[in-house]
């Protein structure tokens, strides 16, 4: 992707997320929670960027351990979109939280939804943790292939919770979209999701360069250190030479 | 390496169904009150939470206690509240509580409200549509 492209990306995703305030914003009153309907322009989409990132990772680990498509590409593309994840999941939690605090009452309860989703926070955690262990490139990249994908089964779960367990989560806003919510909240949610798909993708291609460039960084810096050592020491041996 | 990596995949799947299939028997976050009057001699005394919708006109404060009643499913509970309910309290929603029977009703510590998908909009020219009981 050229510089370029980026850079469209970058104001297309940061104009969505723009107007997505902006709709959230002018949502009106409603009966139940007053004011705070308003959260559900930010609060669901936020839940969704968290779930399509760490389902990348999952998918790019797949990739990666299968020995047909193994490259480097997807270790890193894995390694990106997991942190990415990660900011997601905890402003998920964060605005899940300040949500909570008014309508609810409380700021967290341990139901199965929060509970889970605390869990998927720790998981992407302990997956950055694990790919930071030094060790041989390959080694390190399918062991972290490895708990990628097992970890990611907790996005299913989640996303299920509300449905298969009693919860003081609401149910999934999206399957119920048509009976219970009306025109302009719907409307907002769903500029809400492409936005922060959107803004996921920027942020993607943005990681994946740093982590690229920390890849090279690890691979050729040894080499890149050892020539300029050499190229110093050109001149002392010089005179020994011509001696 | 790869039996290995096989092995791992499995043992971390088993893993996750036995905590999955607990936590199916453990994140029952509530009763609902048609489930807790059904059990109601085998809880006892013992603390539990509680899920009812509140009746209509069935509130009423006096001092640090707040008396209404919840329903679910035909089971009616009475529920004598200690301490302030949250901000959006009010009848015809649905809440879940938090305490113990004691002789002939609930009696709560904590109300949370638990809020129902429904985004109906308020109506724009009425000062208000909430009714305090």
């Amino acid at each position: 992707m050229t510089r370029r492209a980026t850079n469209i990306l970058g104001l297309v995703a940061l104009a969505l997320v723009g107007t997505t305030i902006g709709m959230g914003l002018a949502l009106p009153r409603t009966v139940e929670q007053h004011e705070y309907s308003r959260m559900i322009a930010i609060h669901p989409p936020l839940a969704w960027a968290s779930y399509v990132s760490f389902g990348v990772t999952a998918l790019a680990s797949a990739l990666y351990l299968w020995p047909r498509t193994r490259s480097r590409f997807w270790d890193l593309v894995a390694g990106a979109s997991a942190e990415i994840s990660a900011v997601f999941t905890a402003l998920t939690l964060v605005t899940g939280s300040i949500w909570g605090r008014p309508t609810w009452g409380v700021w967290w309860v341990w139901d199965a939804r929060l509970t889970l989703t605390a869990l998927m926070l720790a998981l992407l955690l302990g997956y950055l943790a694990l790919r930071r262990v030094p060790g041989d490139i390959g080694a390190r990249g399918k062991r972290s292939a490895v708990v990628a994908l097992a970890s990611a089964l907790v996005i299913p779960i989640d996303h299920f919770a509300v449905d298969w367990w009693t919860t003081l989560h609401q149910d999934s806003s999206i399957e119920r979209a048509k009976d219970t919510l009306g025109g302009p909240f719907v409307a907002a949610m769903l500029v809400g999701f492409v936005a922060f798909t959107v803004l996921y993708a920027w942020l993607l291609v943005l990681r994946f360069r740093v982590e690229q460039l920390e890849d090279r960084y690890e691979v050729e810096g040894l080499d890149v250190a050892l020539a300029a050592r050499r190229a110093e020491a050109l001149p002392l041996r010089e005179p020994e030479v011509v001696a | 390496m790869n039996t290995r990596v096989v092995v791992a995949l499995a043992a971390i799947a088993a893993a996750l169904i036995i905590l999955f299939v607990n936590l199916g028997q453990a994140t029952q976050f509530f009763r609902t009150a048609d489930q807790a009057v059904a059990q109601r001699a085998k809880l006892g005394h013992r603390r539990f939470r509680i899920e009812g919708t509140v009746v209509d006109g069935s509130v009423h404060t006096a001092g640090q206690q707040v008396a209404f009643v919840i329903e679910s499913k035909g089971a009616r509970v009475d529920v004598l509240h200690t301490g302030d309910p949250p901000q959006l309290f009010k009848p015809g929603i649905p809440v879940v509580l938090e305490g113990r029977f004691e002789g002939q009703h609930f009696a709560s510590d904590r109300i949370l409200v638990k809020h129902t998908e429904s985004y109906k909009v308020q109506h724009p020219d009425r000062v208000s549509t909430t009714v305090a009981g």
